[in-house]
């Protein structure tokens, strides 16, 4: 230990103060005759042991005070091998580049030597050291090695000053780290000036996965490593990835959210909370396990609740309120560890609120009951409930077709082939399915099989062969040109397990009522080459026959009932087992429950703004709240947003010419991290000689000693000061 | 009523005890209201209406015939006291702050101002000072000359020695024959130990609860007895803060007479030792039946003679 003002240490002596004047005090004491000595002996003796330990306890104390003002004057400070790079202190160029990714966040605990601040922070000091150990006249720059970070010093200077400024201003951001582009600047700083040493300092956590192979030393630069973790292994479990994708078989608005979870450290991991979050509020949590350098994935499903329309409170602006029906914020949170940011990933998810569904009914009567449509209908809509995920339009084929594009799926029921192709409603559907929507026809005494194969050729999943009557109905009997086995009827015989639709049909009495319903007639179908590849059988007959195929037609699917959807053939609508089936049919095909799935925007990624005609100013309100508004942007299509430094869900308002901003829930949208900045693992020694190779051949500084580091003791002496002031008040006070 | 008591620097410029006594006797009977004693005698006091538990031989029949009512009769009672002042005169006597009464003068001023109340209504009073060479005695005696030896014998006490208040009592039980009362003056202090390893605590319970059963065997002779305990503030405060070197005042072992303490650090264990010295004293004494009270010098000599007249005295003197 060194002082660094040593004449104070002459004040030392005070400590023998409160000594001399204990001693002058005792003989300079009064003397004083009192008769009940007696009792103060008494008392004296119960007292004396405790008093004698305060008071030697006191002398000590006041002793230590006196000691500590002066050697508090005097700076003491003790002299310690420096764990910085042997040649800090060689004349040179230095460019530091400091690591300011997200895992500089990263916030070890119980570690003495690290501390509990972050990363970041020892980073911060070791750099401030590096800057102290140059030698005098040395010209430094400092720029950050995380993605599209600006440089706080972009040229060589030796202004100090300026320098610990800028270090002092760092702070950790969430993007990742960078580093071959942070060596392609330092070495353009470099190249600035010739001649003379020139060396990059990488201050950071030196993970594998910011020193991988791709990152390549400088050409005659050395380069040197400064640990700010110091070798020390950094445990981290993070949400790595989030995805979520219709449950269609829980209803049209149940999502089933699949969270990827990795765990980035040498131990087991076990019992971790995971929670679903739906637009800020916890819906389910759970527990998984995770085994070292392992990952696993935790599925939820969440029946999405539509939410009610955005209301806006005075003061407060459209991008402010929640997402509109359909829209909703997933968001998946792990229990915290060390690096809190990557405990979190967030997803977008635009569910539809109800089902359009549209009824061509091609054998309209005045009596419900005989209606084609009538069963169908009551199924659909059991009862007329607000919250009936399903919306019915009938319409008969003299009313045509109309706008389909506001339906999730069409059912076409027992249809002239010839009123189609004058209507032109084939051209519609066709059109329809294309695109992307689902169609369901089901047969049907109207159906003519040579009309109906050429005029919805593009639509069948097979063309028809010829009616199968399998039993007789009272109302028809078989007539000529049909198929009969003159039998009691058919059930239906096999199921395809693995289809989604009839998940709810593989067991108990769903199962039972479906197989129990008898067919009198339907259509046989014929085969084709097609049916080996785009249709797919969902439902047989006993005998083989098809009865319910699809078949994927352009971005849509087709479903095709070989049978009637009334109990003109069949004793289906009466079975417990129809409502559930056209209910499900209905749902698989309105195409998906959610849009398709959204493309991640990572960190420091663009992300794109899609304008509307009119739209003059956008509004994009970030997670944390704060605002970014971006005004004259008429007659633009696209706005580049670039801000996206925080993760979380951004909201997105826009405003015409009227002004007033209005949120456009559809150019919402979540940003995660890059997940590789989770993976904390230390680069091999190998990956690090390498990059330091350079180095390494000119490893001896001037003096061949490692630099020296000073570390002042004052602070903590002042410090003890406080406690010896505090100590002897109490020991005073106990008078 | 306080204002008439005299006020102590007035008293300590009296040099005759004998006045001081005599003006601090007077005063508390200024002070005190007449309180008759009303007891069987020859001297009438008054008439009174009877009352059941009133004795039927005191009713008053002449005043029935004249009134039609029952009046009882009241009277004065009339008997001598005989009277012993005991006076400590031990060193711890001696102590007393500067310009203040030393607590022998004190006891002096009491023991002479209860005499020459006693000896103002013919009650024979004597006096014994307890000294550690024997206790100088004066038999009871009446007449006011009688008052003069007693405070000669009173003035001429200087404070020395150890406490021997044993031989006085003891020459006080063989003595008084007859049923007399007896006023000890006295700190009750006992004297310090002269065995080395004492436990002072033990010691001084132990010669405390001797010296209490010697007053009790006094009252348990039919004497009426009075024991002033007289203490000093600084005794009872302990009031310094520096550190002290406290000295002992009456000879002891030697090479124990002295204690170096700050009094701040100890005040608080000496008040409780203290407190439980002066309660062990109180509560031993009234359960022998013995007339106790804490007095400090700090206290108005009138005062302390005037509770004595209201209190244990009442029926003792007259006015």
């Amino acid at each position: 230990m060194q002082l660094l003002s040593p004449a104070y240490a002459i004040f030392l002596l005070l400590g023998v103060l409160p000594v001399l004047i204990h001693l002058h005090g005792r003989r300079r004491a009064e003397i004083r005759k009192l008769p009940t000595l007696l009792l103060l002996k008494a008392s004296n003796r119960r007292v004396a042991q405790r008093t004698k330990f305060r008071h030697i306890l006191l002398l000590l104390l006041r002793m230590l005070l006196l000691m500590a003002i002066p050697f508090l004057l005097a700076r003491p400070f003790a002299e310690t091998d420096s764990d910085l790079p042997v040649q800090v202190s060689q004349t040179q160029r230095a460019v530091l580049i400091f690591d300011d990714s997200l895992s500089m966040m990263y916030q070890p605990a119980g570690d003495l030597k690290l501390g509990s601040t972050i990363l970041l922070e020892r980073g911060r000091k070791l750099a401030t050291r590096i800057i102290d150990a140059l030698p005098q006249g040395a010209e430094a720059a400092l720029i950050l090695g995380s993605r599209t970070a600006e440089a706080p010093v972009g040229q060589l200077t030796s202004d100090r000053t300026r320098l610990y400024s800028a270090i002092s201003a760092l702070r950790p951001s969430y993007r990742p780290s960078d580093l071959p582009s942070a060596f392609k600047r330092a070495t353009q700083i470099l190249s600035t000036q010739r001649g003379g040493l020139r060396r990059i300092y990488v201050i950071g956590d030196t993970s594998a996965h910011s020193l991988d192979g791709s990152l390549q030393p400088p050409a005659e630069t050395e380069v040197s490593l400064v640990d700010v973790r110091d070798g020390k292994s950094l445990p981290n479990c993070a949400v790595v990835d989030l995805r979520a994708e219709p449950a269609t078989s829980m209803g049209p608005r149940a999502v089933r959210v699949m969270a990827e979870l990795g765990n980035f450290g040498d131990e087991p991991r076990r019992e971790l909370q995971v929670t679903l979050l739906v637009d800020g509020q916890a819906v389910a949590k759970g527990l998984v396990d995770l085994a070292p350098r392992g990952q696993a994935i935790k599925r939820f499903i969440h029946i999405l609740q539509p939410t009610p329309s955005p209301t806006q409170s005075p003061g407060q602006t459209e991008a402010q309120v929640a997402p509109s029906a359909g829209l909703h914020h997933l968001a998946v949170r792990l229990s915290p560890d060390a690096l809190e940011a990557d405990n979190e990933r967030h997803l977008r998810v635009d569910v539809q609120a109800v089902l359009r569904v549209l009824v061509l009914d091609g054998d309209p009567r005045n009596l419900r009951r005989d209606d084609e449509a009538y069963y169908l209908e009551t199924a659909l809509r059991p009862s007329e409930r607000d919250d009936s995920p399903l919306q019915l339009s009938t319409r008969s084929l003299d009313e045509g077709l109309g706008s389909l594009s506001e339906f999730d799926a069409v059912v076409l029921l027992n249809a002239k082939a010839q009123e189609l192709s004058r209507r032109g409603i084939e051209r519609g559907l066709s059109e329809y399915v294309r695109g992307g929507g689902g169609l369901m026809i089901g047969l049907g005494d109207n159906v003519e099989v040579e009309a109906y194969n050429r005029v919805l050729a593009e639509l069948l999943p097979q063309p028809l062969a010829v009616v199968k009557t399998a039993g007789s109905l009272p109302s028809h009997p078989a007539s000529e040109g049909e198929s009969s086995t003159q039998g009691p009827g058919e059930h239906l015989g096999q199921l395809d397990r693995r289809h989604p639709l009839l998940q709810p049909f593989l067991t108990g009495r769903a199962s039972e009522s479906l197989l129990s319903a008898t067919f009198a007639r339907y259509l046989l179908l014929q085969p084709t080459p097609r049916s080996q590849g785009e249709t797919t059988v969902l439902l047989s007959f006993e005998s083989g026959a098809p009865a319910l195929v699809e078949r994927t037609v352009g971005r849509g699917r087709v479903l095709l009932f070989t049978s009637t959807l009334d109990r003109d053939w069949n004793d289906l609508p009466i079975q417990p087992a129809f409502l559930p089936l056209v209910q499900q049919v209905v749902r698989h095909l309105s195409r998906a429950p959610l849009q398709k799935a959204e493309t991640e925007t990572l960190i420091g990624q663009t992300r794109d703004i899609k304008l509307q005609a009119g739209d003059t100013r956008v509004e994009v309100t970030l997670p944390s709240g704060k605002t970014r508004l971006f005004e004259r942007l008429q007659g633009r299509k696209l706005l580049s947003f670039t801000e996206t430094r925080e993760p979380g869900f951004y909201r997105v308002a826009t405003a015409g010419d009227t002004g007033v901003l209005k949120a456009r829930p559809s150019e919402h949208f979540a940003v995660n991290l890059d997940a590789a900045e989770s993976d904390l693992q230390l680069a091999p020694a190998s990956r690090l000689a390498a990059l330091q190779r350079p180095l390494l051949q000119n490893d001896v500084s001037p003096s061949g000693k490692n630099p020296k580091r000073k570390v002042e003791l004052w602070h903590a002496l002042g410090w003890l000061l406080l406690v010896l002031l505090l100590g002897e008040a109490l020991l005073l006070r106990q008078k | 009523m306080t204002s008439r008591l005299l006020d102590l620097p007035s008293l300590l410029k009296l040099q005759s005890l004998t006045l001081r006594a005599r003006l601090v006797a007077e005063g508390a009977l200024q002070g005190l209201h007449r309180a008759a004693h009303h007891g069987s005698s020859v001297e009438f006091a008054e008439h009174k209406e009877y009352a059941p538990g009133d004795e039927l031989r005191h009713i008053d029949w002449r005043a029935w015939g004249r009134m039609d009512k029952y009046y009882v009769k009241r009277f004065e009672e009339e008997a001598e006291v005989r009277s012993y002042i005991v006076v400590d005169s031990s060193g711890s006597m001696g102590y007393g702050r500067q310009d203040q009464l030393t607590k022998l003068d004190f006891a002096s001023l009491i023991g002479a101002s209860l005499s020459y109340l006693l000896l103002r209504q013919h009650d024979p009073a004597g006096l014994v000072i307890a000294k550690d060479t024997g206790p100088l005695y004066i038999p009871p005696r009446g007449g006011s000359a009688h008052l003069g030896d007693l405070c000669r014998a009173l003035e001429s006490t200087e404070p020395a020695g150890r406490t021997e208040l044993d031989d006085a009592l003891h020459l006080l039980s063989e003595t008084a024959r007859r049923r007399s009362l007896i006023v000890v003056l006295s700190d009750l202090l006992p004297p310090p130990p002269l065995d080395e390893g004492v436990d002072y605590g033990d010691y001084l319970r132990r010669q405390s609860a001797l010296l209490r059963a010697k007053l009790v065997s006094l009252r348990a002779q039919k004497h009426d007895v009075i024991v002033l305990q007289i203490l000093d503030a600084d005794e009872l405060e302990l009031p310094w803060t520096s550190l002290t070197w406290f000295e002992e005042v009456e000879p002891g072992l030697a090479g124990q007479e002295r204690l170096f303490v700050d009094p701040g650090d100890v005040r608080k264990a000496y008040l409780t030792e203290l407190g439980q010295f002066l309660t062990d004293t109180r509560l031993g004494l009234r359960e022998g039946d013995v007339d106790y009270s804490l007095t400090p010098t700090s206290r108005s000599p009138e005062s302390v003679l005037l509770d004595l007249l209201r209190g244990p005295l009442r029926q003792k003197v007259r006015r």
